[in-house]
């Protein structure tokens, strides 16, 4: 058995768990804007998670996308739209 | 017998589960439009990332995996491509995930747009506002 | 706090369930092999002993995007057309052109757009070299094309969209840009087929290195000593273009400020002028 792979994989798993609240806090949350910010820590850890999966070239198309244009592109929705999620 | 490599991954795989049903529960059950985009992003990365899961290798005794770059190319030694394609994770679903990536945006700026027309016409971005409005 | 006692009981679930899971069953664990397929892609990316099944292209990622599944990829780069098209169709009818006098300054603070002045070259130069090098480290022409959108997405938050539409960045030049994009694609694909019928030989669509098949026709994998990977290259580098000129154009359309064009439109009709 080797420590360092269970080191690598230990930092990811801790990286999904927060991933997880990320998404949580993400679906939950009434204000949009907060919303969108919680996808773009989400977005941000699953980066991090596919780096660590060993893949270097989802990370290069993956950190543009989901880290700057998703969000961009919502929040000029948001901003056009509406802010708060009526209950 | 469990190893500690073993339940990490596990735990790795049994939140990205639980991120796809939080994911599909916003996209089925948030009546906000813009609510549902967010969520359907969300769904569609961890998609992704399941294919990344089934492509990646284990540690081969002690040995990291590594991406799939072969990066001694100049050096033309058979031997250290016997390594590599021993010890590097699976490029297929990397190469299917980047083209999903890039699609799944175009898509979701179609959806975007398509939104925008509902706001433009109904004066909101709420489902039950617009079912009541257009029966 | 209701959402913490939500978030608590959710990775207890979550460690718990992984627990039983892991101790009982290992099938979800990817194993430390990967299937045969897989390998074979691995030991052909780059094999310049076998011309006949190399791909001549260290990135793995690359080479089965463009040489060993190159029509899937072509066939995504029309279903993401089609998207951004759909887009660009639902937007129609909107004005995109300049008004005839702006008053005052728009835009963010003066620090913030003397930033912006530095970083997006800088974005466009990473953008372009993860492009041109896609055949040798990883990146390619779908991630340079995305991370040059950022660039114009940064300008028109920070300087407002008149600062892009007056410097030539309208719909109409990026429509050109990826028509051009899209037209060295198709070209790229046909260019074996091409130089076999000029010289009487028998070619493949998207063929890069010579196969079994048509022995003879091949694009040159070294040029200068520099290993370009044959058709790799052109493919990134068209695909780069197509991708940045068709997000640039859909971001244009989502931050036009339409209200802005409401009210000139309903001073232009109060006025007399016609709709």
């Amino acid at each position: 058995m080797s420590y360092g792979e269970a080191f690598l994989l230990g930092i990811t798993a801790l990286a999904a768990i927060f991933s997880t609240i990320a998404t949580y806090m993400a679906i939950m949350e009434r204000d949009l804007l907060k919303a969108v910010i919680f996808s773009a820590i989400q977005s941000t850890i699953y980066a991090f998670i596919y780096y660590m999966l060993m893949a270097p070239d989802i990370d290069l198309v993956y950190i543009p996308v989901a880290v700057g244009l998703y969000p961009a592109v919502i929040i000029a929705l948001i901003k056009k739209t509406t802010r708060e999620e009526k209950p | 017998m469990i190893t500690l490599s073993e339940y990490f991954m596990t735990i790795l795989i049994t939140c990205m589960i639980v991120n796809l049903g939080l994911a599909l529960y916003g996209v089925f059950f948030k009546p906000n439009l813009i609510k549902k985009i967010i969520a359907l992003t969300i769904l569609g990365d961890t998609a992704n990332t399941f294919a990344l899961i089934i492509g990646y290798r284990m540690w081969v005794a002690g040995v990291p995996s590594r991406p799939p770059v072969f990066t001694e190319w100049r050096s033309n030694n058979p031997l250290l491509l016997f390594v590599f394609t021993k010890t590097a994770v699976d490029p297929l679903p990397q190469a299917l995930v980047l083209t999903a990536i890039v699609i799944g945006l175009a898509v979701t700026l179609f959806l975007v747009f398509l939104t925008l027309q509902a706001w433009k016409i109904y004066r909101s971005v709420d489902m039950r506002d617009i079912r009541r409005l257009k029966g | 706090m209701k959402h913490w006692i939500g978030i608590c009981i959710l990775i207890l679930t979550i460690l718990a369930i992984s627990f039983v899971v892991a101790a009982n069953i290992n099938v979800l664990v990817p194993s430390t092999n990967v299937r045969t397929l897989a390998e074979i892609y691995l030991k052909y990316t780059y094999y310049p002993w076998d011309k006949y099944f190399t791909a001549m292209s260290p990135e793995a990622c690359t080479s089965i995007v463009w040489d060993f599944r190159g029509l899937d990829t072509v066939f995504e780069t029309m279903v993401f057309y089609l998207a951004i098209i759909g887009a660009i169709a639902l937007a129609r009818g909107v004005p995109l052109k300049l008004p005839r006098e702006i008053k005052g300054e728009l835009g963010l603070s003066l620090i913030v757009k003397t930033v912006t002045k530095i970083v997006p070259v800088l974005i466009i130069a990473v953008a372009g070299s993860i492009a041109l090098h896609g055949h040798l480290t990883p990146g390619g022409g779908f991630q340079g094309g995305a991370t040059a959108a950022v660039a114009p997405v940064l300008i028109l938050v920070v300087f407002s969209q008149f600062y892009l539409l007056k410097r030539g960045v309208n719909k109409n030049s990026m429509l050109l840009l990826r028509s051009i994009g899209l037209t060295g694609i198709g070209i790229t694909a046909f260019a074996a087929v091409l130089i076999g019928l000029a010289t009487g030989h028998y070619a493949f669509v998207l063929q890069n290195q010579p196969k079994p098949l048509a022995p003879d026709i091949s694009l040159p994998a070294f040029v200068g000593g520099q290993l370009i990977s044959g058709s790799l290259w052109f493919f990134n580098f068209f695909e780069f273009l197509a991708v940045a000129a068709g997000f640039t154009i859909v971001f244009l359309l989502i931050t036009l400020p339409e209200k802005l064009a409401e009210a000139k439109e309903e001073k232009h009709v109060a006025e007399g002028g016609e709709k």
